[in-house]
């Protein structure tokens, strides 16, 4: 199995945990920062690890990030993460950029600085309280799913082709059959875009589309197994 | 005759109907959360301004006689009965003498009825010597019809502005007496001085009441002109008068404005508390950070929250964007403590970037009533785990979330979408839950019968007696007190809940 290359730039207390949660036979993690005792800690917990100024732009050419690699913005400095994720965006026009933000302000900023996706700290948390307090089932329930502590989840599901799915209608099948439900589908044919169930469009599902179910562990597992073994 | 007053304070003291009626009074007659007290207000405001408005009318008029007989005799029950019910919820005079009895018994002491009653009856008095049971007992009075005039003072009680006000002139007591005192010197030595200038040649002045008249007139500048000095002596005294009396003045008014200026931010904050506080429920958020701002952007309660901040200079910026804010510090008890815990469903947010001040609003929170929802922020998993201890309903981990958002990005990149637009309640992914109430059209109905796939949501399953019913099959019944949780358009859920939800 090919290893993704992922590079994770910010190595601190709160943000080591990102490249420990990540499966390190999935990928290939290489961490950069600036503070010696952080790069220290990243060599000691074994990983390819580099340290310099990351505000010097020859240091940074120097990594030898490919196209397809993912680059993960989470340094604690919020301008110094902006910079960093400006400087990323302009050396590698094509890679995916990840970045953490701690304000308001501060997620515009990496939005504009080219970030795909901002993941703003506070907004998360602030969209947790409001659901507490507006649906509170629903996110005990949801906090579930996604944590995987109870056994339902959600999970990504490319079709095969020649699948027993490939060519229907989402509106002609019958996800109950298997106990799972289909939360919705990337339709490449429609571009990258994630289109819910639930939009009064009826899709057609075709080979190399993804889609996301939602069900009991063992159900799922069932149904991936009946799409890999009915291919028709 | 100890032993049965001991034995009849204790018959009182366990007695539900006793209890019960006193309860009543208490919330009628002090309870500022009691609508019903406000009806009583109303309703003693209203014969305040009928007795005063009859008092004025029948200086010149003739009245008629019920209305004379209702004003003298009604008015003036009701509110001697409101003396006496006011008079009564006051204090427990039975409960005093319980406690007098067993620190007694506590002590190995004798008990004395008569010690027993004194200290039950201190408290008593001190109503009687309030100021507003003084004025409330004037009004009692009719027999001397000028003094009924008085009863327009009962309406301190219930405006509160004027006891704002008279709260800022006692808190400035010290320097207005001191000008109070000049004042009277000021005036005392004019009159004498005048008295003695011209009391055998000043055909007005007979008197050294005339004399102090006189004084008093002229440092107050009214001058009515009816005395006047005759004598150089007497214009030079005028003219000294004038002036003092111009600055005495004048300070008085700069030390009530300024006063009043000092106290205008906590004048405003007690309404802030006020308002508050009449809510059903409400929101404490402490601490004004990045999360509070992030928070009340998506979600404003209604208006039914307030801030607590311990920087004035954060307070006085969050007023300017239209908060409802107060300076005060939250770890406080005394501060949690001024809303109506027991009234009120209170959720307290301990939004600050301190996990100790954190876990003591919790504890403060959690010490003044159970029923205090908490929700707190924690910095790592250690502080999660004490935050739950001191009794938090809910966790909230900024970096972990954000990690459990970051990890889902990377690993998943179309869950992440997928999350994202759940968590954040996004129109195509709108999760909520509906709960099913005994009288709903939803009761009784099986998951077929609800065309879930027909009306574009998808059902995720039921919450019921504490198991989560996962994907339910087309036969199953729900039933009252279900929790339906869907996914769908947000105006598919709003047309569902309109269509099944009541009767």
């Amino acid at each position: 199995m090919n290893k993704k290359n992922i590079w994770i730039f910010g190595y601190s207390k709160s943000t080591k945990k990102i490249a420990q949660s990540l499966n390190k036979d999935e990928f290939f993690i290489n961490i950069i920062d600036q503070d010696e005792n952080n790069y220290k800690d990243a060599l000691e917990d074994g990983y390819e690890s580099y340290m310099f100024d990351i505000t010097d732009d020859e240091e940074l050419e120097k990594l030898d990030i490919k196209p397809k690699d993912i680059l993960v913005c989470i340094m604690d400095d919020e301008h110094l993460n902006v910079f960093l994720t400006l400087s990323l965006r302009s050396f590698c026009p094509n890679n995916e950029i990840i970045a953490i933000s701690h304000s308001i302000h501060a997620t515009q900023k990496l939005k504009m600085a080219g970030a795909n996706k901002v993941i703003d700290i506070y907004q998360v948390s602030a969209n947790r309280i409001h659901n507490i307090f507006n649906k509170p089932v629903a996110t005990k329930l949801l906090d579930n799913f996604i944590s995987s502590s109870h056994d339902i989840s959600f999970r990504e599901i490319s079709v095969p082709k020649n699948s027993i799915i490939d060519g229907k209608t989402i509106d002609s099948l019958n996800f109950s059959i298997y106990n799972i439900i289909m939360v919705g589908m990337v339709d490449f044919e429609l571009g990258n875009k994630f289109i819910f169930s639930t939009t009064n469009i009826n899709h057609k599902i075709d080979a190399g589309d993804i889609i996301v179910c939602l069900g009991k562990d063992n159900d799922l597992d069932k149904f991936e197994l009946i799409l890999k073994e009915n291919i028709s | 005759m100890d032993n049965l007053l001991v034995r009849f304070a204790f018959w009182l003291h366990s007695s539900t109907r006793y209890n019960k009626i006193k309860k009543f009074f208490h919330t009628i007659m002090e309870d500022k959360n009691s609508k019903l007290k406000k009806y009583v207000d109303y309703f003693l405001i209203f014969l305040i301004i009928f007795s005063v408005v009859e008092l004025t009318y029948s200086i010149k008029h003739q009245t008629n006689p019920i209305i004379h007989y209702i004003d003298f005799y009604i008015v003036s029950i009701i509110f001697a009965l409101e003396y006496i019910l006011r008079f009564w919820v006051y204090s427990d005079i039975h409960k005093d003498i319980i406690d007098n009895y067993e620190k007694t018994k506590f002590l190995k002491a004798k008990f004395s009825t008569i010690d027993a009653l004194l200290y039950a009856f201190h408290k008593k008095i001190e109503y009687i010597k309030s100021p507003v049971a003084i004025i409330d007992f004037i009004a009692i009075i009719p027999m001397y019809r000028e003094l009924r005039i008085l009863r327009i003072f009962k309406l301190f009680r219930y405006t509160k502005s004027i006891n704002q006000f008279v709260n800022v002139l006692i808190a400035k007591r010290f320097e207005l007496a001191t000008l109070f005192m000049l004042l009277m010197f000021l005036i005392v030595t004019s009159a004498i001085a005048i008295y003695a200038f011209e009391g055998n040649i000043n055909k007005n002045i007979n008197s050294l009441f005339d004399a102090l008249y006189w004084a008093l007139v002229t440092s107050s500048t009214v001058g009515y002109g009816d005395i006047s000095p005759i004598t150089t002596q007497g214009r030079v005294l005028a003219m000294v008068l004038i002036v003092g009396g111009v600055l005495v003045v004048t300070f008085a008014t700069s030390v009530i404005v300024s006063a009043f200026y000092e106290k205008l931010t906590e004048i405003k904050e007690d309404r802030i508390v006020d308002n508050i506080n009449k809510h059903r429920s409400f929101v404490i958020i402490c601490g004004y950070g990045q999360m509070a701002k992030m928070l009340l952007r998506q979600d404003d309660f209604n208006g039914k929250y307030i801030i607590l901040e311990k920087d004035p200079e954060v307070t006085k910026q969050i007023a300017k964007e239209g908060f409802n804010v107060i300076t005060e510090d939250a770890s406080r008890r005394d501060v949690l403590a001024r809303f109506d815990s027991t009234y009120a469903e209170i959720s307290v947010l301990c939004l600050g970037k301190n996990d100790v001040e954190n876990i003591y609003i919790t504890l403060n929170a959690k010490s003044l009533s159970k029923n205090i929802k908490v929700i707190a922020r924690a910095s790592d998993t250690s502080m999660e785990k004490k935050l739950q201890l001191a009794g938090a309903n809910h966790v909230i981990m900024p970096n972990k979330i954000a990690n459990v958002m970051l990890l889902a990005a990377i690993n998943q990149p179309v869950m992440y979408g997928v999350m994202h637009s759940i968590l954040t309640g996004q129109n195509a992914a709108y999760l909520d839950e509906i709960i099913v109430h005994e009288y709903d059209s939803l009761n009784n109905k099986t998951i077929e019968e609800l065309n879930m796939k027909e009306n574009k949501l998808l059902l995720i399953g039921i919450k019921r007696d504490g198991d989560f019913i996962f994907n339910p099959q087309p036969n199953i019944r729900l039933h009252s007190n279900d929790i339906v949780l869907m996914m769908g358009l947000k105006i598919s859920i709003e047309y569902f809940k309109n269509r099944y939800q009541g009767i």
